[in-house]
């Protein structure tokens, strides 16, 4: 009864989808014909069509699923960063007197340049989470083992790539927040050993000043760009050439399975449009507040934080001191090598306590330290903050030593030396 | 036995040396040493005695000046016999109070002496006209404080010295060593609690825990040398040493011309002598019906300007949290911060002229305040609208993103079930 009512109704909608087709695709034929003309010729001497039907038609494991989708949502995020970072560059200038105002500018005046700039600081967020995901998926399934082994440090060392960019472009704003927590943090790290050197190379000053942002720009667009394209194309490599681990307890075998097209792409594709969804509404609706000018003789009232890894930092800093960090990076060292003296092929989670204890002491002891990071809101007001040498030239107002006199003990004595 | 034959022998040579650094260390400047200590002359006898009179002389800058004990204590300082010492006609030994004002003043009036470190030579004049002078000099009262009572009798130092009596921080207890002894106090029917009002007033506050050292202490209003409570006409010019614009606004309206016609203890009437009370906005009307009828013209006025008072203040503050919410927002606050510290001098001038009771000023500059605190508002509310219409944008993107996500989702399913 419904079907014939419904008939006469949606006939009109069909004769208009139908008017639609007619007129459409003389004119979509027409753009695939002048394509065809434009691209017949390349792909006779560049086989491009019949490369990318292989690389689609790749035939992945059938137990490949939607955890094997971190990696892809890793690199999607971070080439939103590329491309919100590459439109930053556009407005951004990297001096201490036009950083802050190119940023107001950026934020206020360039069209849709506040969701750029607040894309890029909550990619660089979600692209923590992602990683750090990624890693626990791999770690916890055993597949950094042979002969996966390489691409696990590979992988360690994008992450590192991924913690100097946010590192160092924290300080790109040059507001008073990303100048004190990069003073901080550059303090704690100078104290530490062997990574105090770099520490010392990077700042390139007594305080953290035009130098240091010079020297943090430049490694920020220039130097990790190059280094993580590097890396990912080792890394994709790698896992092209020795495709995805079996479940614990399964031999590889790579003579069956799905074509990675459209199986796995959609799945991707999917949790890339949820990624990239989240992203925007975090950018939406929480962007990252804009602070006071940085200033080097005063210190900032309140403290606001807006990457993870500043949290963890702080919270290592504040409260385990120089140690704390130093035993933590420690840690991360001994995950990253793990894969040397782990060469037992067991990968079943039972028959890995230690692993697991070391796994858990990590995520669990990261997770921690970020949420005790995100209760600091204040500076240390304490004289520590800066070394001997950059205290006598850059002391905070608040900080200021009373001087009786107002004059030098030098001047004195040599008043009392002309003395007859 | 050859090492303990070196020590010795190392010790021999060393001794000699150790002992002009001991003597160099005691007075911590080597160059210092021989001008100050002039006490190292082995035929000057004062010093063999009186060995903590000469320690603490050695502390002062009298010292400094080569001014020794016979200069001002007469005796020869040759002799190594007391009673030889002791005589002769220049002999003073210790000086009564009296006799401490004309020996200081011997110098400390003469400008030729004084001339050579810029030090001023009126201060036995104004000690004459000092309550302090006056008992002692003219009533030959020995409670009253000579020279050496506030600047010590060895250790002199000068007033910016931080270890001096008379330094601004240390002033406030000199004065107490007699103005809170309740049985001298009593003497003169003084009370004896000005010092402990004065440290909780905003005056004290400023300069115990802030170090300012432009608030004022016991001699800022009493003066020094010529101390005395100030006269009822005196009060408002004393205030307006520094608070110059309130006690313009303050002769301009009736209460200056009552505090002229000594019918009004000038500021102290609303806001206490030492206490120096801060009157909130909300106390305003109470403070006026403290001296005028509830329902009299003058004590209206002092609501109308309590209202006025109270509102500008509320919407200061509303200001303050729009600009805060602005920069938690994202915006850019430098042009409304400035619009908002025009509003905040506006709200100073207010508290000058409330001292004139002037209600057309006050009209006029709270209608300042108002109408910023309006506009900043205004750009808060413009924000939020903005934050409002992103947020709406995100409807369509998560409408395409889960459209895309349940369209990839039954595909999915249709190619899972075709493998099947």
């Amino acid at each position: 009864m419904s079907e014939t009512k419904d008939k006469p109704r949606l006939r009109w909608l069909a004769q208009i989808w139908a008017d639609l087709k007619a007129s459409t695709d003389p004119a979509l034929l027409a753009v695939a014909r002048f394509l065809g003309l434009v691209y017949g010729p390349i792909d006779r001497t560049l086989p491009i069509d019949q490369a990318a039907r292989k690389a689609l038609g790749r035939r992945l494991p059938s137990h490949a699923g939607w955890r094997h989708a971190l990696g892809g949502i890793t690199y999607l995020l971070f080439m939103v960063l590329v491309v919100t970072g590459v439109l930053l560059s556009f407005y951004y200038r990297p001096s201490v007197q036009e950083a802050y105002p190119s940023i107001q500018y950026i934020v206020s005046e360039v069209p849709l340049g506040w969701l750029v700039r607040d894309l890029h600081v909550w990619s660089a967020n979600l692209i923590v989470v992602a990683i750090m995901a990624h890693m626990a998926r791999v770690f916890f399934s055993g597949t950094y083992k042979p002969p996966r082994e390489t691409n696990w440090v590979v992988g360690l060392l994008l992450l590192l790539v991924v913690l100097a960019f946010g590192g160092t472009g924290y300080l790109l704003p040059w507001d008073q927040w990303a100048y004190w927590t990069t003073t901080e943090v550059l303090d704690t790290v100078s104290r530490a050993p062997l990574l105090g050197i770099i520490a010392s190379v990077l700042q390139g000053d007594v305080v953290v000043s035009g130098a240091t942002l010079s020297r943090f720009f430049a490694v920020h667009v220039i130097l990790l760009p190059w280094a993580a394209f590097a890396l990912l194309l080792i890394h994709f490599t790698l896992v092209r050439k020795q495709g995805i681990a079996p479940p614990p307890g399964r031999l590889e075998d790579r003579s069956e399975g799905v074509p990675f097209f459209p199986n796995h792409l959609l799945r991707s594709f999917v949790v890339g449009v949820l990624v990239l969804a989240v992203t925007f509404s975090l950018a939406a609706l929480y962007p990252r507040p804009v602070g006071d000018p940085a200033n080097p003789f005063e210190l900032p009232t309140e403290l606001v934080s807006s990457w993870i890894v500043v949290d963890v930092s702080l919270a290592l800093i504040r409260y385990l001191g120089v140690w704390g960090f130093s035993l933590f990076t420690l840690l991360g060292i001994t995950m990253a090598v793990l894969p040397l003296f782990d060469r037992n092929p067991e990968r079943r989670l039972r028959r890995r306590p230690v692993v697991l204890a070391l796994g858990l002491l990590f995520f669990a002891g990261y997770l921690v330290a970020w949420l005790a990071g995100r209760q600091l809101e204040s500076m240390p007001l304490d004289t520590e903050l800066r070394s001997g040498e950059a205290a006598e030239r850059f002391v905070p107002q608040e900080l200021e030593p009373q001087t009786p006199e107002g004059g030098s003990s030098a001047e004195d004595t040599g008043e009392e030396e002309d003395q007859p | 036995m050859i090492a303990a034959a070196r020590f010795v022998i190392c010790g021999i040579f060393l001794a000699p040396a150790a002992l002009p650094l001991q003597a160099v260390a005691l007075l911590q400047s080597p160059v210092a040493a021989q001008q100050r200590d002039f006490t190292i002359d082995p035929d000057y006898s004062c010093v063999t005695c009186h060995t903590e009179k000469r320690r603490a002389f050695l502390l002062g800058t009298h010292s400094e000046r080569g001014i020794r004990c016979h200069d001002c204590h007469g005796g020869d300082p040759r002799a190594f016999e007391q009673a030889t010492a002791h005589t002769g006609p220049e002999y003073v030994g210790p000086l009564d109070k009296m006799a401490t004002v004309q020996l200081c003043s011997s110098c400390h009036s003469d400008p030729d002496q004084m001339r050579q470190y810029g030090l001023p030579v009126g201060e036995l004049a104004e000690y004459r006209t000092s309550r302090h002078g006056q008992l002692l000099l003219e009533q030959r009262d020995y409670n009253a404080p000579t020279c050496t009572d506030c600047h010590d009798a060895h250790t002199i130092l000068p007033p910016n010295d931080a270890r001096s009596n008379v330094y601004p921080t240390n002033i406030a207890h000199t004065c107490a060593r007699c103005h809170e002894d309740a049985a001298m106090m009593g003497e003169y029917g003084l009370g004896t609690d000005q010092i402990e009002t004065h440290r909780a007033s905003a005056h004290g506050v400023a300069l115990y825990q802030r170090q300012d050292f432009a608030a004022p202490t016991c001699v800022s209003c009493h003066g020094s040398h010529a101390a005395l409570p100030p006269a009822v006409t005196q009060i408002a010019d004393v205030c307006g040493h520094c608070h110059v614009l309130v006690r313009r606004a303050f002769y301009a309206g009736p209460h200056g011309r009552a505090a002229q016609s000594r019918d009004l203890p000038g500021c102290t009437a609303c806001h206490s002598n030492h206490g120096t009370e801060r009157i909130q906005p909300n106390r305003i009307a109470a403070t006026c019906t403290e001296c005028h009828e509830a329902d009299s013209p003058a004590a209206l006025a002092g609501l109308e300007i309590q209202e006025d008072a109270t509102r500008t203040t509320v919407e200061l503050h509303a200001a303050e949290e729009a600009i805060q919410a602005l920069a938690r927002a994202g915006r850019t606050v430098a042009d409304v911060k400035l619009r908002y510290q025009t509003a905040v001098t506006a709200y100073n001038q207010i508290s000058q002229a409330q001292h004139s009771l002037d209600l057309e000023v006050l009209e006029d500059l709270s209608r300042q305040v108002s109408s910023i605190s309006r506009d900043v508002r205004a750009a808060e509310e413009v924000a939020a609208e903005h934050r409002w219409e992103h947020g709406l944008a995100l409807i369509p993107i998560w409408f395409l993103a889960l459209s895309a996500t349940v369209l990839a989702w039954f595909k999915l399913r249709a190619l899972r079930r075709e493998r099947r």
